[in-house]
């Protein structure tokens, strides 16, 4: 599979998701999202898990204020019926799979690209050289900033500001956190762009590092794709 | 012909290489700490690697590590030394036909170094010309060298007047301790040692050997796998309360800031430290330390002050005397030989008032001038 099959897939079983209207629906999209991330060969556990990790605050929420506190979906609202827990729940249940298929489908095709680094997938990518540049700075500033969190704890905790563990001393002083990471993210970003990069005309260097001789699509993709548009399908045909 | 220019520090040097830089740009730059020695294009090594290859490299490569092993790790996970060393690994498959390099030498060990300094050395046979800077080292033979002498006063660091109060630091035992990395090798495995204060020892180790994780490790910033700290005996869990016994000067200063200026840090470990019943000295003796580092106002925005003055600031809580253990990580990065010297004589001071110190350094002279003891990390041990 190349990186475009991967994400027209994911753009087919997303559209899918957001077609679908009932959980029967949903369910069929859910089960290509499966077979698909089953075709990767890698563990799927994982994928599973953050994708649930993800969902699971907003169901949380939104079962407490539509089920119980509301006790009717919006559609009943919306028609003046008197309306039932019952169709609360199946209104959530809806929203969170097609969330949690949105989200493991995304996982999913990063599955596929275990081995890769992101450098060579964004690289085999059919977009312009500007657009790739993007995506590349995109991952360099989540990256700068992850590393801004890793300091920003190192100094609050050897000061004790701040404790390793959850405290409610953290939650005092999460805005001092905050801060340190705006300001270490800010210089380092500084001592990139004032020196390194136009010294070194870094980034002009990502064109030859982002030209790729990947084929755009191949034979695995169109495979893929057949199946995620039979899902789509199958999701607008139940409607 | 390779340049090395030479002089103290606020003379000019850095200027001096990076208007070296402009003239032969593009030119690959290594710069004092990670964010001007890497690209920060790359989210792993070998990303790190494939932005810098040339599609043809038409010089031999400068492998010191196996950076294969090294592919998957994101570069900022890299020791400092580590660092440098995929830089200047980067540039030897690069096309660039010059590189400078401001310090950075400093951080690595002495084999490392020596290997470096050899490559570099090189430079006319392999199609490439260098300018570095490097507080330890004389021209090398071969090189051209550019003399500065002129200082400029404003940011003039005075040590010696530091006098510490006395103390009674607690005995620090290391006891089975052991740490890994999630996902990573194993740096620590039943670790024990036993460190007696109003001493110093200097910790040593080969680049990512875990020297600043053991650092992390006693700061409570990580926790470790197995095994436990004591204080004369009695447990002592930092990564569980809170650090109240050891003054942290992290390699990167920038590390370990903790407000915007000098007085918001002030008064945020002030109250942090007050939690623990440790008494900072006032904002008056503060001040006077902090001239001593040659900041003259609290109000200093911390992050406009130039690299080698945030390094010295890093000192501040060390040289206060307000935690009874020291831990300086790399504290000569940068600084001149003046400077080393004082600081060297400051931490002699702290013993002998009951402190008990760890440093790590590669600078055997800085070393020499303070009475230690050797601690070396080996095969996932520390032996004293």
């Amino acid at each position: 599979m190349t990186p475009n099959g991967a994400v027209l897939f994911g753009f087919l079983v997303i559209a899918g998701a957001l077609i679908a209207r009932d959980l029967g629906s949903l369910a069929v999209i859910l089960a290509i999202a499966l077979i698909f991330a089953l075709g990767s060969r890698e563990r799927i556990w994982s994928a599973l898990a953050w994708s649930g990790g993800i969902v699971l605050p907003l169901a949380l929420f939104m079962a407490l204020v539509w089920i119980g506190i509301v006790g009717r979906a919006p559609a009943e609202i919306a028609a003046n019926t008197e309306g039932s827990r019952t169709a609360a729940a199946f209104f959530v249940a809806i929203i969170c799979l097609r969330l949690f298929i949105i989200a493991f489908a995304i996982q999913a095709a990063s599955l596929h690209f275990a081995g890769w680094t992101p450098l060579r997938f964004v690289g085999a990518l059919s977009a312009p050289p500007v657009v790739k540049k993007l995506l590349v700075l995109t991952l360099s500033l989540i990256e700068t900033i992850l590393q801004a969190v890793d300091r920003a704890r190192t100094a609050l905790i050897a000061a004790g500001l701040i404790t390793r563990r959850h405290s409610w001393r953290n939650l005092r002083h999460g805005w001092i956190l905050v801060q340190t990471v705006w300001l270490t993210v800010v210089t380092i970003a500084i001592g990139r762009t004032r020196d390194k990069w136009p010294i070194e005309d870094t980034l002009g260097r990502l064109d030859g590092a982002l030209a790729s001789n990947t084929p755009r699509l191949n034979s695995a993709d169109f495979a893929w794709t057949a199946l995620a548009i039979a899902g789509a399908a199958a999701a607008l045909g139940l409607r | 012909m390779s340049e090395f220019i030479a002089g103290p520090n606020f003379s000019g040097r850095s200027a001096a290489l990076m208007a070296w830089l402009r003239e032969r740009a593009p030119a690959f730059f290594v710069g004092s700490y990670a964010e001007a020695a890497l690209s920060g294009l790359s989210s792993t090594v070998a990303d790190e690697i494939a932005v810098y290859r040339a599609p043809k490299p038409k010089r031999a490569a400068f492998a010191p590590l196996d950076f294969v092993a090294y592919s998957a790790r994101k570069p900022p996970t890299l020791s400092g030394g580590e660092q440098v060393l995929l830089a200047l690994h980067c540039f030897s498959l690069s096309d660039y036909a010059s590189i400078a390099i401001d310090t950075a030498l400093e951080q690595l060990d002495h084999e490392n170094r020596e290997r470096a300094l050899a490559y570099l050395s090189q430079g006319a046979a392999n199609g490439f010309t260098t300018a570095v800077i490097d507080n330890r080292l004389a021209c090398p033979p071969g090189w051209s060298s550019r003399q500065f002498t002129s200082i400029s006063s404003e940011f003039a660091c005075d040590l010696a007047t530091i006098q510490p109060p006395r103390c009674a630091a607690p005995v620090l035992g290391v006891q089975q301790l052991s740490f890994r990395y999630p996902g990573g090798r194993g740096i620590f495995r039943n670790a024990d040692v036993s460190l007696a204060p109003g001493r110093a020892y200097r910790l040593t180790g080969p680049n990512g050997a875990g020297k600043t994780t053991l650092f992390k490790l006693l700061a409570g910033v990580l926790s470790p796998t197995k095994g436990e700290l004591t204080l004369n005996g009695a447990s002592y869990a930092p990564w569980r309360s809170g650090n109240r016994v050891f003054a942290l000067a992290t390699q990167n200063p920038d590390h370990q800031w903790c407000g915007a200026t000098l007085a918001e840090d002030l008064a945020r470990r002030r109250a942090a430290l007050a939690r623990h019943s440790v008494s900072l000295p006032s904002d008056g003796e503060l001040l006077a330390l902090v001239a001593c580092l040659g900041i003259r106002s609290l109000d200093q925005h911390l992050y406009e002050l130039p690299l080698v003055a945030r390094k010295r600031l890093s000192w501040l809580w060390p040289l206060a005397g307000a935690m009874p253990w020291i831990m300086l990580d790399e504290p000569t990065l940068g600084q001149d030989r003046g400077t080393r010297a004082a600081l060297a004589d400051a931490i002699g001071r702290l013993t002998s008032q009951g402190y008990g110190a760890v440093f790590v350094t590669h600078d055997d002279e800085f070393a020499a001038r303070i009475a230690h003891k050797p601690l070396r990390l080996a095969r996932e041990s520390i032996v004293s």
